[in-house]
């Protein structure tokens, strides 16, 4: 392979910018996903109270406030020492199934979907929430919206606020339960089980009931056989709001489980000249560049990987489920836990799982005694001064590392987003899909800009903070490079 | 008629918080004027901070929706305040949301399922100058902007306010 210089103009900020250099032969050598970063956290967030955080760090990202904003009220636990009242625990835990049911039931209708329902090759006009209604039908377009508005609603209800919610406190919530809004959210949780069971019915007689969607699904266009990782709770089972970080290898024998508070010792960001972003890797195995394996430390972090790293899920249906996902993939059980899945296209199969997961462990915790308890708030007596706070995001495992003074004013900050996680598969993904398109020169450009994209859509990147300049769902901009560096092609979306 | 003013971006990204500053002084105004409720006219104001459906789901019950963005074009000065219709609302930064689908796209969806959506959509976008740093300032030209765009808001609405009387 000819010797390629990264010409300084790849490190200008893209928006999901993706570079193809191509080598003597015409053939795909590298590629390179560019993400623009978004700058100054650390510096916007020093000298500021730590128990502001919760209601910042929710701004970082319209899509997933939620997210950060448990993450970082975790973290304030741990940095104020104060263990939150268990009420306190399952509203929070509440709230989380409420948003996981949303953020799921968009991604799947909306962007995942439409590559399934409406098929790969089909022109962009097409292939959006519109077409997969067409198919589907005007009443399941209601029942999304109606999924949506109802989750949200309890979101609103126990958060305190719709969007950027405010209910979460160093030791607890803001908010009991009432008995009245209890009755509510239980009566919505039946309603997601329905919905989650009919949208996995969707999945089957829609995807896997088909010859073609089902091959493109089992076939090694995207396989990755990288570690993976997800939060699992004392059973090892899958677990979205606390539990122990763990992670399994490529073959499925567990590599390490941890505690979120110990992840310098296990996670390390490789630094590339091409990028701003960092690619967060498995310190203990090392960095051997875009590359799966035993001896790759690139790890996934994705809905697909959580079901990998549990042995079972909490829920009855969804255990059903998870079961029969991996039987199809004709995986085979190891100490008593399926090996894992590679394929990724089957990430959104595994989304639907989680789905019902969500919509049943809402339920449980909706009927359970001590969630309408007045109890739901410990005050803090010192600081302890750090605080490292997790939660399983939609889209990876989201880490806030927060450290203040005696005063409680924070002196350093640190995030490892969802979507950071999945930087290397997804650039590995990208390449895969990049290899099948192009050979000897010759590119098949045709669907191009779909077939990359489904690449990275499948890991639910959420970079939805920077990335909107040009029209359309996702901006993306493909550019390919012979092996001299010099532009061949640039394929973009009108 | 039913009214709704949203302001669109992210409030701790510098200039993408812009939409996010008109929204709040136009509020702040309509608190001072107490105009609503005179003729049963309403007119909400709202924070969005992401497009597609999102955004489709806040104007959700109104007749006539004024959207207030910020935008990177390149094509025009830094706070400089542009007006589009629906149609053209590509040239704005949050109108699109990555995790779910296009503004045009969500509203097609709504109507195809019958929702009530508004009838007349306007949308000004600012150019902004940095929309990747973490801060709660806007910049310096963007700042300029929002008076000017409140004012443009205000007077589609014919709203007889004194923007000045919201200038901290």
């Amino acid at each position: 392979m000819k010797k390629i210089s990264i010409d300084p103009i790849t490190r200008l900020e893209g928006h999901g910018k993706i570079e193809i250099f191509l080598n003597e032969e015409g053939d795909v050598a590298n590629t390179y996903f560019q993400v623009p970063e978004l700058r100054g956290f650390e510096r916007f967030s020093v000298g500021r109270l730590a128990e502001d955080m919760p209601v910042i760090t929710n701004r970082i990202c319209g899509v997933c406030p939620e997210a950060h904003h448990m993450a970082s009220v975790k973290a304030l636990d741990m940095l104020f020492g104060v263990e939150p009242p268990p009420a306190a625990k399952k509203i929070r835990e509440l709230l989380y199934m409420a948003f996981f049911v949303t953020d799921h039931t968009t991604h799947f209708y909306a962007l995942g979907g439409p590559d399934f329902i409406i098929g790969p090759e089909a022109p962009p006009s097409e292939r959006n929430i519109l077409g997969v209604i067409r198919k589907v039908g005007l009443d399941i377009g209601r029942q999304v919206i109606d999924c949506r508005a109802r989750n949200h609603h309890v979101i609103e209800m126990l958060g305190g606020r719709g969007v950027h919610l405010a209910g979460g406190l160093p030791g607890g919530w803001s908010k009991a339960v009432s008995e009245n809004e209890r009755k509510e959210i239980e009566k919505v949780a039946k309603e997601n089980i329905d919905f989650a069971l009919f949208s996995l019915k969707i999945f089957d007689d829609l995807v896997l009931k088909n010859k073609q969607y089902l091959e493109l699904v089992t076939s090694d266009v995207y396989l990755h056989k990288t570690y993976s990782m997800g939060t699992v709770d004392a059973q090892n089972r899958a677990n979205f709001y606390d539990g122990v970080i763990r992670v399994v290898d490529p073959e499925g024998r567990e590599f390490v489980r941890y505690p979120a508070s110990d992840y310098m010792q296990h996670i390390a960001e490789r630094v590339e000249p091409w990028t701003y972003l960092k690619f967060p890797y498995l310190k203990n195995v090392g960095w051997k560049g875009l590359v799966d394996g035993m001896d790759s430390g690139v790890y996934s972090a994705t809905p697909l990987s959580r079901l990998n790293v549990s042995d079972s899920m909490a829920t009855p249906l969804a255990q059903e489920h998870f079961e029969r996902m991996f039987e199809a993939f004709g995986s085979k059980k190891i100490d008593g836990r399926y090996q894992p899945v590679h394929h990724r296209l089957a990430t959104h199969w595994a989304r639907l799982i989680e789905l019902l997961y969500a919509s049943e462990h809402m339920l449980e915790l909706s009927q359970d005694p001590e969630i309408t308890s007045p109890d739901v708030r410990r005050i803090p007596q010192g600081i302890a001064g750090v605080g490292i706070g997790s939660v399983e995001a939609p889209r990876g495992t989201l880490t806030h590392h927060y450290v203040s003074d005696e005063r409680g004013v924070l002196t350093s900050v640190n995030l490892i987003v969802g979507t950071t996680n999945n930087y290397a598969p997804m650039s590995m993904s990208i390449k895969r899909a990049a290899e099948r398109l192009i050979s000897k020169g010759r590119l098949v450009e045709e669907g191009m800009l779909n077939k990359i994209e489904m690449a990275f859509r499948l890991y639910d990147p959420c970079l939805s903070c920077a990335t909107h300049f040009l029209p359309g769902q996702m901006p993306l901009k493909v550019v390919i490079r012979n092996s001299s560096g010099e532009i061949v092609r640039t394929l973009q979306r009108d | 008629m039913k009214t709704v003013v949203i302001g669109l971006g992210n409030p701790i990204l510098t200039d993408d918080g812009v939409g996010i500053r008109v929204s709040r002084m136009i509020r702040d105004l309509l608190a001072q004027q107490q105009t609503a409720g005179t003729s049963g006219d309403t007119i909400d104001i709202k924070e969005v901070y992401a497009g597609g459906i999102r955004l489709m789901d806040a104007m959700t019950g109104y007749d006539r929706a004024c959207i207030v963005d910020a935008m990177v074009t390149g094509r025009f000065r830094p706070g400089e305040v542009s007006e589009f219709d629906p149609a053209e609302l590509c040239g704005t930064r949050n109108i699109v949301c990555t995790h779910d689908t296009n503004l045009s796209t969500a509203l097609e969806l709504g109507r195809m399922l019958g929702l009530h959506l508004p009838s007349a959509i306007k949308i000004w976008g600012i150019e902004a100058r940095d929309v990747t740093s973490f801060s709660e300032q806007l910049t310096d030209e963007i700042d300029c902007a929002v008076p000017v765009a409140a004012r443009a808001v205000l007077s589609e609405l014919q709203i007889d306010a004194d923007v000045r009387e919201a200038m901290p």
